[in-house]
């Protein structure tokens, strides 16, 4: 199992409704989460085959920005 | 081309009120007759009415001001129409409950009066007193709706009842008051208070256990409908809330833990666990659930615990459509029913003349006392002759029927197919994914150097059949990358043929190999053909590189379930696209002695209608849409569970987990049913037939013998109950 973190402009825990289906339906991701307390919003995510792009390209279709820490 | 379409719409609405198939008759017929309205049944047995309507010339509001006209109601709120009306029949059969016995309570002391102490000389005021709530508050429902009903000029049992009992009871009123009349002729003024008051406690004693039984025919509904549950634990940003299951959407992560019920439908993302879809696909066994397999909303979850992904949720799931199609088709009406519907429709009239022809041949030639038996024998006619029975008799048996087949993983979606598969005869299995799993996979692989992967999945990966799919995942399982084939030309039924700098590659069926002059010597193309596998070989030019065997898994039950059918007496045949010897492997593994191999999917439907027109009732089993065709072609069209929606969408029946052991079930589901209906009618009419001519007095001549309405009135409650208990001992039948 490897982890990622993101920086991320996923504010609240709308915005966290918002980005769950997407995030929930990438098949590399196995878990995550965002910590929204973390002023940078950090989202860390777990899975076996994770691919970095991939998962920013997945927030970004949610409507949100996501770069690699 | 453009044409005007004028919108319609189709929708289930509960009806309230119906007592008896005739009022479904005339709710139909009101309904039918207003503007804007295109077509309507009427299901007495579900007590609902499937309108199709056009919205723009007409309303529902409008629809139930003319329902309620002749003394019924609609339940239009389309958002509780299902509690509502459960929390209308509750309602209904507690007010019945306690009409029935306080009726019960008053008409005792009046047989009691009538039968022994009718020479005491207040027993007729007394005999008035009791019988008169009986009939007019207890039993007014009778009286209520057949005065309503007259004003359209329509008639119901209702009318029947209130016209015997009023009868009875009128004539008896005037005897109390005026014995003098009957005196001076030298005649005794018989009172017939507690006949009048016997039938109708016997009538709405038939109608409670009606009633019971009636809720007792859909509760293969309620019990899928109990199926999920309320609350669910959805992941939000990592942590377990409790949520309720209306909040649910598409792409929520949702947690199941053991024990628990599956809200909605979706596929596992993490964990592992065995759920029992018994209650969805009548599959006994529990199935294995890890990442990336679906699970469906109403299955149980045994130990394990996993998350998985919602995907339908709310009408969409799986369940949700179960229970509209079992709804939907056990409102259906089923041909018979047409004929039985036509025939209550006439009944009602036709008993009526009956009933005045014996008042007048009894009056003119009764002798002595011409009057009374000329009016008892009239009302004992009106009493017996209720076509309740006959209503019921079609609608009970399929909506056991029906969701008989729901609990067994049978879905039927209208109650002609349940009639028609009966009669089926021949019956035809698509192989693949019928017969066999439609999971095809490489088994065996022989190369002459495996350089050349990159270019067969080069080939392969640019195909959609399901054979190359197996090849592609094969080698992206190896880790292969494809190599560039440009040049590519599909040959269908053959292969796939690609160049690179000016060299053919081909990948495809030995048997186009051999067309194109590929030596296939020394590879074992026979010997695994002959294993039932599908080989695919890769050739340069015409050097062979590499042969491979493909196996799609023949289902664990196919072979029983084929021989339990040709026990039932149905010819059974298999179709498939694929080779010859692959095909004669699988049908001599399953026990099929005819098949067709080589069948283009357009030729399917050629097949049925050559087996048609021999007259033969045909059944077609497919699961693709290369199959919906013939599915449609067919007299009884089936898909597979696990099949294509499309192949789905045309089938009238689907086996939902895919096993064709239920497709024997089936079979039997439907000859039980048509049994049923059969048994039904005898009995519906049975009373009828041998109860109108004896109510009219025609054994008087021969011996003395008249029918006591009080008998007739049990005898009528009685066809009732035996035709609704005999459509429910078919739920109680193993199939």
């Amino acid at each position: 199992m490897e982890t990622i973190q993101f920086k991320t402009n996923i504010n609240c825990s709308n915005c966290v409704a918002k980005v769950s289906p997407f995030l929930n339906q990438e098949d590399s991701i196995d878990n995550w989460k965002v910590d929204t307390n973390n002023p940078d919003k950090i989202l860390t995510v777990e899975g076996e085959e994770l691919d970095a792009e991939a998962v920013i390209q997945t927030v970004e279709k949610a409507g949100f920005k996501a770069e690699l820490q | 081309m453009e044409t005007l379409e004028t919108p319609t719409e189709s929708l289930r609405i509960p009806v309230t009120g119906m007592s008896c198939a005739a009022c479904a008759q005339s709710v139909e017929t009101i309904l039918t007759k207003q503007p804007g309205v295109e077509n309507t049944t009427v299901n007495f047995a579900d007590e609902s009415a499937r309108i199709v309507f056009n919205p723009q010339q007409t309303s529902l509001e409008k629809l139930q001001k003319a329902v309620q006209g002749i003394g019924y109601g609609l339940i239009i709120d389309a958002e509780n129409a299902q509690e509502k009306q459960a929390e209308y029949k509750e309602n209904r059969l507690k007010i019945l409950q306690s009409n029935l016995i306080w009726s019960a309570l008053l008409t005792i002391p009046v047989v009691g009066l009538g039968m022994v102490w009718m020479d005491w000389p207040p027993a007729n005021y007394l005999m008035w007193g009791l019988s008169t709530p009986v009939l007019f508050w207890f039993g007014r429902k009778f009286f209520v709706n057949a005065v309503k009903q007259a004003r359209f000029g329509q008639t119901s049992m209702d009318t029947l009842v209130a016209m015997s009992t009023g009868i009875a009871y009128a004539f008896s009123v005037f005897n109390t008051l005026y014995p003098e009349f009957w005196h001076q002729r030298g005649l005794h003024p018989h009172v017939y208070f507690e006949a009048a008051a016997v039938v109708v406690t016997f009538i709405l004693l038939g109608k409670w256990l009606e009633e019971r039984a009636k809720s007792n025919t859909s509760s293969a509904i309620k019990k899928l409908m109990g199926l999920q549950p309320q609350t669910v634990i959805r992941i939000e940003n990592g942590e377990e809330v409790q949520v309720p299951l209306a909040e649910v959407g598409v792409g929520d992560r949702l947690l199941v833990r053991p024990g628990d019920k599956i809200p909605v439908d979706g596929q596992v993302k993490s964990g592992h666990s065995y759920v029992d879809e018994s209650m969805i696909s009548g599959e006994p066994i529990p199935v294995e659930k890890t990442k990336g397999t679906k699970v469906f909303a109403g299955t149980v979850n045994q130990q394990g615990s996993f998350h998985f992904i919602a995907q339908k949720v709310g009408s969409d799931t799986l369940l949700a459509q179960i229970i509209r199609q079992v709804q939907e088709a056990q409102g259906s009406k089923a041909p018979i029913q047409r004929l039985v519907d036509k025939i209550a429709g006439i009944f009602v009239p036709v008993v009526l003349g009956i009933a005045v022809l014996t008042f007048l041949v009894w009056w003119l030639i009764g002798g002595e006392n011409a009057l009374t038996y000329a009016l008892l024998n009239a009302v004992t006619v009106l009493v017996i002759a209720c076509p309740c029975a006959l209503g019921l008799a079609t609608p009970t048996a399929i909506m056991v029927g029906v969701g008989k087949g729901a609990e067994n993983g049978i879905l039927i979606k209208d109650a002609e197919s349940l009639e028609r598969a009966y009669r089926m005869d021949t019956l035809i299995l698509d192989k693949t994914g019928t017969i066999t799993e439609g999971k095809p996979s490489v088994t065996d692989s022989q190369w002459n150097d495996e350089a050349w992967k990159p270019v067969l999945l080069g080939l392969e990966s640019q195909s959609t059949h399901p054979l190359a799919q197996a090849i592609v995942q094969a080698l992206k399982a190896e880790k292969v990358k494809p190599a560039a084939v440009p040049a590519l030309e599909n040959v269908p039924g053959k292969g796939i043929r690609g160049q690179v700098e000016g060299v053919v590659f081909r990948a495809g069926s030995p048997r186009w190999m051999e067309e194109e002059g590929v030596v296939l010597d020394h590879w074992p193309v026979e010997q695994w053909q002959n294993q039932a596998r599908t080989v695919i070989v890769l050739a340069r030019e015409q050097e062979v590189l590499a042969v491979l065997a493909i196996n799609d898994p023949i289902k664990a039950h196919s072979k029983e379930a084929i021989t339990q059918l040709r026990k039932q007496g149905v010819q059974v045949l298999m179709l498939t696209g694929d080779n010859a010897q692959t095909a004669a492997q699988v049908a001599s593994e399953v026990g099929v002695t005819e098949f067709r191999a080589e069948v283009l999917p357009g030729d399917k439907a050629e097949v049925v209608k050559a087996y048609q027109s021999q007259g033969k009732v045909v059944a077609m089993v497919g699961d693709g849409i290369n199959d919906s065709q013939a599915l449609a072609q067919a007299d009884v069209s089936i898909a597979m569970g696990h099949g294509s929606d499309v192949a789905m969408d045309v089938a009238k029946m689907t086996l939902i987990s895919g096993d064709l052991l239920q497709l024997p079930k089936a079979l039997r589901i439907s000859r039980l049913t048509v049994h049923a209906i059969r048994q039904n009618l005898f009995w519906a009419f049975i009373y009828n037939i041998i109860g109108i001519p004896i109510a009219a007095g025609v054994l008087y001549p021969l011996n003395g013998f008249l029918l006591n309405p009080m008998i007739a009135g049990a005898a009528m409650a009685l066809s009732s109950v035996s035709v609704v208990m005999n459509s429910l001992r078919l739920k109680y039948r193993r199939v």
